[in-house]
């Protein structure tokens, strides 16, 4: 070979037109319109439930700060509730359990579930089988029933709302994992690495998955919406949060019987609910668009 | 010409870009394809040729612009036809058969059914009469036992019945013009051999006209009474089959033919260096910064399509100063077979099994390798080749026998076996697309073995050392930033080497590593290979279904068969006297370049 083949092959995809390095997790949620809304509302959102309070005129548990259900008036901007409450002081400083909860339980619920489907996707056989049928198992049972049960029988403590939720969870979760990472295991770059004498500790963390990142993390930012709807579902239902916290499902559900005198005593924390899940939701679809168009080229930094 | 069936003239195709200029890919090319006639369209990947041959036929590739030109089918106006118009057109009247054609068969019905939709689409055949038309049509494609095969479902067939099946519902429309875009790339020799076979065949007694286009010169060879050379998006040189491949007047048509291996006398390839501009070059001649011959006309004024002689063109200013020789056959430097008492590495009476396998992949295979030695094991897929490799490799432990390790046997698994023996063995792999973890750069690539296998080389020398890595298999230091995705093919195969290389192993196994990889980037992938083993003094085991290259870089060759192993012997003399008649069938099955005018197709 002459010496020009160095200099002609100088030329890579990468100076080809029309070629994209990956982008960060971020930039390509900021690239499409529904993504930087969704992001807006997110920030917007956080704030709300974050710092929000800082304006609230009132404590959320003091009763009698007003007349009981009372309209919007200038000394009550969304009225009052039965127990003469305020409602925008309930409202800002309701939103927290809503987010946090979720967010712990699914992020716990990531870290088991993801390992899990790793452990299964790299051993394959037995150890692949067996995780899979757990996984089944724990799907057919449906969710609500088992939250119930799990409530029922242990209480309603935020560590066993969070604990629930995270098992409901952990297979489905799981399971995208496993996916993702079963398609990798397969490669020939986890055999050379094996051949190189690697653990299997680097073969996991190393190999796998920084190529799973990506649509997991989309994925996540999905079932957060999904944890945020479950929990308020369960604040709903009684067994989440408990009187008098302030908690937006537990808002939505105790003043739905005045609802025609002051319904933004139920309108307020439905819309606080309807946001963050939309963010959420605008988020993850933008981050799947692109990956789906590039390929799984998207790189996993944030 | 009245047999003219379908006329490509000035055809230009682009592609738009987001706030730039369009990029033209194909520009002005033309083409007559007549009854009877197989036409062959050969370049490199990337050089336009799927992009020409789907626009031909009216086909859009999503934000391509037809810019120019005009394609006619008879009297029809191809281009700028309404997608309804087309519809009608495509199936019946124009046929297409892609490079994954079995990927357009429907998993879930039986082929039968697939058959009988298209047949009462295009020609309202129903019932009965449907039914033996479907059979016949597997018939005449070679599928065995047609009637019972209507019932079957795509994945009951094998990779090149599937490519059949797909090819008989690109028939069964009857069309006059079929465009083939590389229908046998990726199926072994006799897989490809019988499929060419068949449409040598079929269409060359039909008035069908037809496209073939493929990256393999000697392929085409075999099956094509004209041929047109596409080069960055351009036609360089068109005519008779024969005399373009036996007087190649353009350059790069000589450089493709220097690329391509010779099952015939074993010459060495020459690899072609660089890659084919992405877009056309309008004010210089498209090739000039690959060619030898390029003066500074070349680059200063783009040259025309002129006519060679009466039956052939070319486009070059330097044409009849050009002569193609075709590259002597230098003898291979010969292993020093020192002492065979300790060969490198010791095969013997190895079986291995598959769970749930009826038969062993492999029963009973013994070899020895010397030092600096390469031998090649060929054979169909499904031959068990690939097994024997990783069972020496360490990925698959073997059921019998044993692999000595200069005299010593070693543990099964490349789990159990220690760090030194992990480096001195090295595997490279078939697909350089799924070697390389897409998430680490080529830098990170090559360091990691470096970090395990050598402890002479301190952290501070390690950059150092990556660097002469990639320098030695030719690829310049910037690369090292890179993820394996911003690297074409050839570039990708090259880290992989250089991956294997950095533990200096004394055997390197390599699987397959040209087969993924375009004719011109092959060459240039085994010219290093040779080189740098020879160098070092590395044993290599070489697994190819590819003869022609086996023949090119193996001292030895082991013919596998069903696993176990059929002939063995000096690659030379099994190729000029082969004593096992599968080896003899395999032989024969080769399409190669004849090096001397005998008339394989009559020029039209």
């Amino acid at each position: 070979m002459s010496t020009t083949q160095a200099e002609l092959d100088l030329v890579s995809v990468a100076e080809e037109p029309g070629y994209q390095r990956p982008i960060s997790l971020f930039r390509a949620v900021m690239r499409t319109a529904e993504g930087r809304i969704g992001l807006g509302l997110a920030v917007f959102m956080l704030l709300l439930i974050s710092v929000g309070r800082l304006a609230a005129p009132f404590s959320p548990t003091a009763i009698n700060v007003g007349p009981p259900i009372a309209g919007p008036s200038m000394a009550h901007l969304l009225g009052t509730d039965d127990l003469g409450r305020d409602v925008l002081s309930r409202f800002l400083y309701g939103g927290d359990t809503v987010l946090l909860v979720p967010l712990a339980a699914v992020t716990l619920a990531l870290v088991i579930g993801g390992f899990l489907g790793l452990l299964a996707a790299y051993r394959g056989g037995w150890v692949d089988r067996l995780v899979a049928r757990v996984f089944d198992v724990f799907l057919v049972i449906p969710a609500l029933l088992l939250a119930l049960v799990l409530v029922a029988g242990l209480g309603t403590s935020v560590v066993v709302i969070v604990l629930t939720v995270t098992v409901v969870y952990v297979p489905r979760l799981g399971r995208i994992v496993r996916g993702a990472a079963g398609r990798i295991a397969v490669q020939d770059f986890i055999v050379a690495a094996e051949l190189r004498g690697e653990s299997s500790r680097w073969v996991v963390v190393r190999e796998i998955l920084p190529n799973v990142a990506g649509p997991v993390l989309s994925a996540y930012a999905l079932y957060v919406t999904y944890g945020i709807i479950f929990v308020v579902t369960l604040s709903y239902l009684g067994l989440g949060a408990q009187p008098p916290s302030s908690d937006w499902g537990l808002m939505v559900s105790d003043s739905q019987a005045f609802i025609s005198f002051n319904p933004w005593a139920t309108v307020a924390p439905a819309l606080g609910i309807a946001a963050m899940s939309v963010a959420f939701t605008l988020v993850a679809d933008a981050a799947n668009r692109q990956l789906a168009r590039g390929n799984d080229r998207v790189g996993t930094g944030v | 010409m009245s047999d003219v069936q379908l006329s490509v003239d000035g055809l230009t195709v682009a592609y738009d870009r987001p706030s730039q200029q369009p990029n033209t890919v194909v520009w002005r090319a033309s083409i007559n394809l007549r009854a009877g006639q197989i036409h062959g369209l050969a370049g490199e990947s990337g050089c336009g040729k799927s992009t020409f041959a789907l626009a031909a036929i009216g086909y859009r590739d999503r934000g391509a612009i037809i810019t120019e030109g005009s394609s006619r089918l008879d009297d029809l106006e191809l281009l700028g036809m309404p997608a309804r118009d087309l519809s009608r057109i495509w199936g019946r009247r124009v046929a297409y058969v892609g490079q994954s054609a079995s990927t357009s068969l429907n998993p879930a019905l039986n082929v039968g059914l697939q058959l009988g939709e298209l047949l009462s689409l295009y020609l309202g055949l129903r019932g009965e009469k449907s039914r033996r038309r479907q059979a016949e049509l597997l018939d005449e494609v070679g599928i065995p036992d047609p009637s019972a095969a209507l019932h079957r479902y795509p994945h009951q067939f094998s990779g090149g019945q599937q490519q059949r099946i797909a090819i008989a519902m690109a028939l069964c429309g009857d069309p006059g013009v079929i465009i083939l875009d590389e229908p046998t790339t990726g199926l072994d020799v006799t897989t490809q051999a019988r499929i060419t076979a068949m449409l040598k065949d079929k269409l060359a007694g039909s008035s069908a006209a037809t496209l073939y286009v493929s990256h393999d010169l000697a392929f085409l060879s075999t099956v094509t009474s004209r041929l047109a050379v596409m080069y960055a998006g351009e036609i360089v040189e068109e005519g008779p089959t024969q005399t373009v491949l036996q007087g190649p007047r353009h350059p790069y048509t000589g450089a493709l033919l220097a690329a391509v291996p010779s099952a015939v006398d074993g010459r060495q390839v020459v690899g072609l260096p660089g890659r084919p501009p992405l877009s056309v070059v309008k004010d210089a001649c498209s090739f000039a910064p690959r060619c030898p011959l390029s003066v500074e006309r070349c680059r200063s004024s783009h040259p025309v399509l002129e006519n060679a002689n009466e039956h052939s063109q070319v486009r070059c200013f330097r044409w009849p100063e050009f002569r193609h020789r075709s590259v002597a056959a230098t003898p291979r430097q010969e292993a020093v077979r020192t002492e065979l008492a300790s060969p490198v590495l010791a095969v013997r009476d190895l079986v291995c099994v598959y769970s749930q396998a009826r038969r062993p992949a492999i029963s009973g295979v013994s070899f020895d390798l010397a030092e600096a030695e390469t031998i090649a094991i060929v054979g169909e897929s499904g031959s068990g080749k690939s097994t024997l490799l990783r069972c020496i490799a360490g990925v698959l432990s073997p059921a019998d026998g044993s692999v000595l390790f200069k005299g010593e046997s070693m543990p099964p698994r490349a789990g159990d076996r220690p760090r030194t023996l992990l480096s001195a063995i090295q595997l490279v792999f078939q697909n350089p697309e799924s070697s390389l973890n897409p998430r680490h750069s080529v830098a990170d690539i090559i360091r990691r073995p470096i970090r395990l296998f050598r402890p002479d080389v301190s952290r501070s020398q390690e950059d150092l050392e990556i660097r002469e890595l990639i320098e030695a298999v030719r690829l310049p230091a910037a690369m090292l930033h890179r993820y394996p995705n911003e690297l074409s093919g050839g570039q990708k195969q090259r880290v992989a080497l250089a991956r294997a290389f950095a533990g200096k192993p004394d055997l390197l196994l390599c699987d397959e590593v040209t087969s993924a990889l375009d004719v011109s980037v092959q060459a240039s992938v085994l010219e290093l290979l040779t080189e740098s083993t020879q160098q070092t003094k590395t044993a290599v085991v070489f697994v190819s279904h590819d003869l022609a290259v086996v023949r090119t870089i193996a001292h030895r060759t082991l013919v596998m068969r069903d696993g176990s192993v059929v002939e063995e012997g000096n690659t030379d003399q099994l190729f000029a006297a082969p004593t096992a008649a599968y080896t003899r069938e395999l032989l024969s099955a080769i399409p190669t370049v004849k090096p001397d005018a005998e008339a394989h197709a009559t020029p039209a």
